[in-house]
């Protein structure tokens, strides 16, 4: 196995860094590419300096800044969503909106001792929210959306902030 | 055939899930290498390609990852997390419809034996 120096990984670094390659992470990464191909491709003696050279030229189209740039597209235009599980979002669901509910309804229990059906009724009417929207996630069938329903997300207005994995 | 790079572009990231899923860990070469392999070098995930991808699903929280240190440089394994994990089911499905239309939509038979 070729034998790569600290003098190669400084030189590489610098090079990366001077052609526009500026994220710490992506230089590390490139480097260990490189230097895993110099290993497998060198010969104790063999010139790294020019390997380097010829190879790196594989890893972009016209220049290396390439790479930044497309790094700084994609961390640009990801999707800033809070990410939930099917699970998770309808649990969170029903705890929003039957919650309170919930709680209202012990309280009100605890302290007369009955639970009058105006109370309860409230109750049951708000459950029907959160119930539907389970019921259309759970019927809509995959092949017209693989995430929650679009329907559904704008009827909870969320469509912004949630994607349902 | 080598497949161009405008079809590979929009399944990369279903690619590395799904290769992150069968194979807990995973550094940059290896994730090139693993498709090479599989695909019969048919699918070539050019560095330029990989890196920024694999950045950004860090980013998104789709992947966590190990850092290991051999002499002075640094190597990075990548895993999934469990959004990684759900988000890996949801675009193998959706992948997976999506191939079963354009056969429709391109007529295409599937090959008998």
């Amino acid at each position: 196995m070729y034998p790569i120096t600290d003098e190669h990984i400084d030189f590489v670094l610098r090079d990366l860094d001077a052609n526009g390659v500026k994220t710490p992470d992506l230089q590390q990464n490139l480097l260990d590419h490189l230097c895993i191909l110099a290993e497998r491709d060198l010969e104790e003696g063999d010139d790294f300096y020019a390997y380097y050279r010829a190879v790196i030229h594989s890893f972009y189209r016209e220049e290396l800044a390439e790479i930044e740039a497309e790094t700084m597209f994609l961390l640009r235009h990801r999707r800033r969503l809070l990410l939930l599980s099917r699970g998770q979002f309808l649990c969170g669901l029903f705890i929003v909106f039957i919650g309170p509910f919930i709680a209202c309804d012990s309280l009100c229990f605890l302290r007369t001792g009955r639970l009058p059906v105006e109370v309860w009724g409230g109750t049951l009417v708000f459950l029907q929210f959160p119930f539907l929207v389970w019921l259309v996630v759970a019927l809509t069938p995959e092949r017209f959306d693989p995430l929650l329903p679009r329907g559904s997300k704008v009827l909870l207005g969320w469509r912004p902030f949630i994607s349902i994995l | 055939m080598v497949y161009s790079s405008e079809l590979i572009k929009g399944t990369l990231k279903t690619i590395i899930l799904k290769l992150l899923a069968d194979n807990k860990k995973m550094y940059g070469y290896e994730i090139t290498q693993r498709v090479k392999e599989v695909s019969a070098d048919r699918i070539q995930i050019t560095e330029g390609a990989l890196y920024p991808t694999l950045h950004a699903m860090e980013a998104d929280g789709l992947v966590t990852t190990e850092v290991e240190y051999i002499g002075k440089r640094m190597r990075k394994y990548y895993s999934l997390s469990p959004a990684g994990k759900a988000a890996t089911r949801e675009r193998v499905k959706e992948l997976s419809a999506f191939m079963q239309t354009m056969a429709l939509l391109l007529d295409i038979q599937p090959k008998t034996a």
